[in-house]
């Protein structure tokens, strides 16, 4: 009993004098489990990791895995960074139930892991930290119908099938539509683009050969898939001002089109993501001395509290992106 | 044994003379010669019947205010949209009868896509050849790269003789990769007017994207068909010792063959970014597996020695016309998918039946 006490005592100290021990001695190693590293926005969300404050100060080492869209090359990787020694996992999950088994594998060699921007079915991690995509699919469906005054015809244009981001989305833009008055808003077709601009341009191209002049709204559930359906809509000689359009992620293309007037992008904060989950990392590797050092705490001071790193769940507000915040979000991307 | 030398399938193949004691099955030879050569096209026709069939029925029961898919403007827009696939499944066509694959296509066209962009932004330099207006640079860059991977694929195989499946492969990788390597993952967009002529562009109110599908056409039909090379490409997919015996140089016509079809990815990749006004790392992703369905649903045997490039073309637009009308019918994808699977293998049974009446 007392062994364990004087024990336990010992790791609280060790605890508390760690930030500057790690700094002085030891590196903490991080490693990052992206699901895949062809799109902009993990792109994104790596280039903020390796510009957050403890890394660039040299506190943290931080090491990227490209899971090449496979969960179980996720999974793999999981066991790969443990077996290194790394000291906290961040996972960005290709799928919601195939990989609860990094978090799994995490626990079991007891390091903290924290699953960022998307979400996996299980209570299991230190914290989440992500956005709402039920709210970022409704704002982003509320923008279409304030824009028609909650009157015509929509197309959705989903992500891929059965994921958790399709879904909640999905849910998100059918919230926003009930909110209109019933009957007002007809959805003419629902279909998906698998988050690919040429997949989506193929699909609205086919929509406006079938419904000639009677769309008047385009809810694409990412950017991309809103992109293309503006290619669509222009290479049919049509006005793009003439619909009102929507996608999420604040895509650099898409900060673009919302300058030129042609859409509404609702920005996911990959800075955000990325930052806050190395910053509740260290906070569980480094123990209760640590503060965060990410400058996004302080941005989004009125919406997001960092509560000394004990969240189960850090809900990243989205951003609604128009002429006005579009370049300042443009420039700080150079 | 099958005829090497000869394609089968629609169009070019020479009417042969019928020895005597067969007159008797006359008929049943002539549908069958009938079938070989027109059956694609049956095939095409029937699938366009089909779809306005239901869209008329649709339109009589008053669901429907018009026939959204019998337009001249929906055959072009599905023209337009079969453009890559077309121009992609025409070069491995070339591959195909040659008694190889190709499947790096889909990564070249990325590879080629990017590099085009690279040289094309509106930023880069004003200069006659590159940045706004200047195109030289971007579309030469993107064809020498088609040009390279091919060149490098068809060495490989031939020199080493390694099977095209596992060289092809290897390039699939690395050219994803070399995509990648060029912006670091990420997409080039804002791309000059130029460049987007070539997705976006009219040519005497024809789609730029469709002219080059019909120009592409034009070529390789003669290269297969009037030129010595073309004879020299079915000979060695039917029959590479005996058309090495016979003087070919086997190993050139397989080079050339795969940059052909190197070259033919790179302008696919012009279009494709040109269309969607942007490169990204992931463009073209298992396009490759597009351009074998219409290559093999076109008559292309995977055994080499037989494909047309006309049965590829009507290949690429049934696969065209199910995409279009299943949108416009508004049925799921999923069952687009099913629907291809099962056209691909009922047209390989096809070809495998024809293969046992030639014996």
């Amino acid at each position: 009993m007392k062994k364990s006490l004087l024990f336990a005592s010992v790791l609280l100290v060790a605890a508390a004098l760690s930030p500057g021990l790690a700094a002085a001695s030891k590196k903490v190693r991080i490693a990052v489990l992206m699901y895949g590293n062809k799109a902009e926005f993990v792109q994104l969300m790596q280039r903020y990791g390796r510009q957050h404050p403890a890394v660039t100060s040299g506190l943290v080492d931080i090491t990227f895995y490209d899971g090449r869209y496979d969960a179980a090359v996720q999974n793999d990787q999981a066991q790969l960074a443990i077996n290194a020694k790394c000291d906290a996992v961040i996972v960005n999950p290709m799928d919601f139930e195939a990989n609860i088994e990094v978090v799994k594998k995490a626990n079991a060699a007891h390091i903290p892991v924290i699953v960022a921007n998307a979400r996996l079915n299980t209570a299991e991690m230190t914290s989440e930290v992500a956005s709402d995509d039920v709210l970022g699919g409704y704002l982003e469906a509320r923008n279409v119908l304030q824009k028609l005054a909650c009157k015509g015809n929509v197309v959705i244009i989903e992500g891929p099938k059965g994921g958790s981001g399709e879904i909640q989305r999905g849910q998100g833009n059918m919230k926003a539509i009930s909110e209109c008055p019933a009957g007002a808003v007809r959805i003419l077709e629902r279909r998906t683009a698998n988050w690919s601009r040429a997949e989506a341009l193929d699909l609205m191209q086919n929509w406006l050969s079938k419904h000639r002049g009677t769309i008047d709204g385009v809810i694409a559930q990412n950017d991309e898939m809103a992109l293309g359906a503006i290619e669509a809509i222009k290479s049919a000689g049509l006005n793009v001002n003439k619909f009102a359009i929507a996608g999420i992620d604040g895509v650099t293309d898409a900060l673009y089109a919302v300058k030129r007037g042609e859409m509404t992008s609702i920005l996911q904060d990959a800075k955000a993501q990325m930052q806050a989950s190395i910053d509740v990392a260290l906070r569980a590797v480094l123990g209760a001395g640590y503060k965060p050092m990410s400058p996004i705490w302080k941005q989004y001071e009125s919406s997001l509290q960092w509560n000394d790193g004990q969240n189960k769940r850090y809900a990243i507000p989205w951003t609604v992106v128009t002429t006005t915040n579009a370049d300042q979000l443009l420039e700080s991307r150079k | 044994m099958r005829r090497e030398t000869q394609p089968s399938g629609s169009g070019e193949r020479k009417p042969t003379e019928m020895p005597a004691s067969r007159r008797a099955s006359y008929t049943m030879r002539d549908t069958a010669v009938f079938a070989r050569r027109y059956g694609i096209v049956v095939v095409f026709v029937l699938l366009c019947l089909l779809v306005s069939a239901v869209c008329q029925y649709k339109v009589i029961r008053g669901e429907w205010p018009e026939n959204a898919f019998t337009t001249a403007d929906n055959f072009l827009l599905i023209l337009y949209q079969v453009s890559i696939n077309g121009i992609l499944a025409i070069g491995m066509t070339i591959v195909i009868i040659s008694g190889g694959i190709d499947l790096s296509v889909g990564s070249v066209l990325a590879f080629a896509g990017m590099l085009a962009a690279s040289f094309a932004t509106r930023s880069a330099a004003v200069t006659p050849w590159s940045g706004t207006y200047g195109i030289a640079i971007p579309v030469v860059s993107a064809l020498l790269a088609g040009v390279a991977c091919g060149a490098v694929n068809g060495w490989v195989v031939s020199r080493f003789r390694i099977q095209a499946f596992i060289v092809t492969l290897g390039m699939l990788l690395a050219a994803r990769g070399f995509t990648m390597s060029l912006t670091g993952g990420n997409p080039i967009s804002s791309l000059s007017p130029a460049l987007r002529w070539f997705g976006t562009g009219r040519l005497f109110r024809v789609p730029v994207p469709i002219v080059i599908l019909l120009i592409v056409f034009g070529c390789v039909w003669v290269l297969l068909n009037k030129t010595v090379f073309g004879r020299h490409v079915y000979a060695v997919g039917g029959n590479e010792s005996s058309a090495r015996t016979s003087g070919i140089k086997t190993n050139r016509v397989k080079i050339w063959v795969y940059i052909s079809s190197g070259f033919l990815a790179g302008l696919a990749g012009i279009v494709l970014t040109a269309k969607t006004g942007s490169a990204q790392t992931n463009a073209g992703g298992s396009y490759e597996l597009d351009a074998i369905a219409a290559a093999v649903i076109g008559g292309s045997s995977m055994k080499g020695g037989v494909g047309t490039v006309s049965g590829t073309l009507f290949g690429a637009l049934i696969m065209g016309v199910m995409n279009n009308g299943l949108d416009i019918l508004g049925v799921e994808s999923f069952y687009q998918s099913i629907i291809k699977g099962v056209l691909i293998v009922a047209a390989v049974i096809l070809d495998a039946s024809r293969g046992r009446e030639d014996d």
